[in-house]
């Protein structure tokens, strides 16, 4: 099964499945199939909806699970200017999170969903953050975290230390193809296994997700349109192909300077009357019976 | 307003998409012929337009209002046009005595680390108020634009207290109201250490809260007379288009308007 589907499906529960997305590509359609996928294994999810409005978040949605959806109103008041939000940015603490979702509900474990962590870095020391985040995954009330964090409004090092908090980290980028992103699957399980995958996919208005492996070799896929090999024999105004008895003397012809059997036999063929060489060595000679052409592989 | 842009972007002041946030940026060359092009559009079209005019004077919009064919003095009159006239009043905000005045909409010059709250209540309170011109008449959805954002940042203001704003401001201008805002920012060369706070990271910023980027460059072949650069439209998400579309035209800027052609189809070249 491919590797985002796997994620996608909760394979392994638990843990913090981070999205990272830059300008080039964007992630929240990936977010919202995570959220939709949480909301069909009918598990109670809160998104802390920073950055985009409600409307958003939700279109699409599978309307029977909507009721296990809470959507805490940070936008279109994150900050509290307007005192109209009911969960503020500066209000990103495990205390105030765990005690939010324990006032929603019964203390069942549920999934945190986090649009966007990069507003929360914003206003955070990165060191803080990743406390909090730390102390929400031990805390037991939360099952999974899922962030969604734009990784080129942050500096590398930050980046990299989320990176590292997550198990699973999905960076998405764009695709020669327009009507499919690239998904970077890496994900890391318990038992300290770590598998990537790169995978082409695609989100659907139904906030389902499509996933197809990427070929191994890129040349494949590259090239959408047709790219036939000009044929150079054609459109000229002399002929330059060969019919069948042209190509079959064609393979027929003895190379000049190729030396096979035939042209050996022909050539050493004693023929009667050729001279004949009478040697009498002198007392000086040096006369070696051997014949030092011996060696040759002729 | 440019009628080749309206055809690009398909708009016209009659029709034009609401709830849009668009990004006007540049690289080494101006970008404002833009911005005068959105003032006189939405004009045009009868919204109520909140204008931050951070880097010129009312009259050299006025003037070049002029040659577009609106006239900006008389829609200010009328109450269409409510206009931030920053160069002319930082003086006072600076020199002035009593430092208790936290939300004025300049008070950035003097604590640019409180952030931009003072600046984002000016714009609340400039679209909210509804029409109450000469006949009663009640302009279109507001309009927002701003001349231009990245002189704050040479002003003190972190990259992240503009972000903060402009996320406030679209969600009151374009997500309640319904309305449109139109931003331009000019970035400077990129450099290899963009990790820094710098006008690139604040373009990067706004291009994930957009819903469309113009960006203006020169042309990377060098100078010509007859083009004036080239400028890319970034239709980013939207309703029926998930995927990006980026293309790129090719522009001249004349004296009562520019026009915008494909590349390689300039008629000096044809």
């Amino acid at each position: 099964m491919l590797l985002l589907s796997c994620v996608l499906q909760g394979a392994e529960a638990g843990g913090f499945i981070l999205i990272q997305d830059t300008v080039k590509c964007t992630g929240r359609g990936l977010l919202k199939c995570f959220i939709n996928a949480a909301l069909k294994r009918g598990e109670d999810v809160h998104v802390l909806g920073f950055e985009s409005p409600e409307t958003e978040v939700c279109a699409g949605l599978d309307r029977s699970c909507v009721q296990k959806l809470h959507f805490h109103k940070g936008f279109p008041d994150p900050l509290g200017w307007t005192r109209r939000s009911s969960f503020t940015v500066e209000r990103f603490a495990s205390q105030h999170i765990t005690q939010l979702i324990k006032d929603t509900q019964q203390a069942k474990a549920s999934v945190l969903v986090v649009d966007s962590l990069s507003l929360v870095l914003r206003h955070h020391d990165p060191l803080v953050f990743c406390q909090t985040l730390q102390e929400l995954r031990k805390g037991g009330v939360i099952k999974t975290i899922i962030g969604l964090l734009h990784s080129d409004l942050h500096q590398q090092g930050i980046v990299g230390i989320v990176c590292y908090l997550a198990s699973t980290v999905i960076s998405v980028a764009p695709a020669n193809n327009e009507r499919h992103s690239v998904a970077k699957t890496t994900r890391r399980t318990k038992s300290g296994k770590v598998m990537q995958e790169e995978e082409y996919f695609s989100v659907c208005k139904d906030a389902t997700l499509s996933v197809q492996a990427k070929p191994r070799q890129p040349g494949h896929v590259q090239k959408e349109r047709d790219v036939s090999e000009a044929d150079p024999t054609s459109n000229l105004t002399f002929n330059l192909r060969l019919s069948e008895e042209e190509r079959k003397a064609k393979e027929k012809v003895a190379l000049p300077f190729v030396f096979s059997q035939e042209k050996k036999s022909a050539l050493l063929k004693p023929t009667p009357g050729s001279g004949r060489i009478v040697y009498e060595p002198d007392d000086n000679d040096d006369f070696d019976e051997e014949d030092p052409d011996d060696d040759l592989d002729v | 307003m440019f009628p080749e842009l309206n055809s690009i972007l398909n708009s016209t002041p009659d029709s034009f998409k609401s709830s849009d946030f668009i990004l006007v940026s540049d690289r080494r060359a101006d970008a404002s012929f833009l911005i005068h092009h959105h003032l006189s559009f939405y004009l045009r079209a009868g919204c109520k337009v909140c204008f931050l005019g951070l880097v010129q004077s009312f009259s050299h919009y006025s003037a070049v209002g002029q040659r577009l064919g609106v006239s900006l003095a008389q829609a200010r009159e009328k109450g269409q046009l409510v206009f931030l006239e920053g160069l002319k009043n930082s003086i006072g905000v600076i020199l002035q005595e009593d430092t208790s005045q936290e939300t004025q909409p300049l008070s950035y010059l003097r604590t640019p680390g409180a952030g931009l709250e003072g600046l984002f209540r000016f714009v609340e309170r400039s679209v909210r108020q509804s029409g109450d011109g000469d006949a009663g008449e009640s302009w279109g959805p507001p309009v927002l634009l701003i001349d231009d954002l990245s002189v704050l940042l040479s002003l003190g203001v972190s990259v992240g207290a503009i972000l903060d704003f402009t996320l406030y401001c679209q969600a009151t201008v374009c997500s309640e109201l319904q309305g449109n805002m139109v931003i331009l920012v000019r970035c400077e060369e990129e450099d290899a250490d963009d990790d820094e706070e710098g006008s690139n990271l604040l373009r990067r910023g706004l291009v994930h809260q957009c819903n469309l980027a113009l960006h203006v460059e020169g042309l990377p072949t060098g100078y010509c007379r007859d083009i004036h650069g080239q400028m890319e439209v970034w239709w980013r998400q939207g309703e029926e288009t998930i995927y990006n579309q980026r293309k790129i035209f090719h522009f001249k800027v004349h004296d009562k308007g520019a026009s915008f052609f494909a590349r390689g189809t300039s008629s000096a070249v044809l």
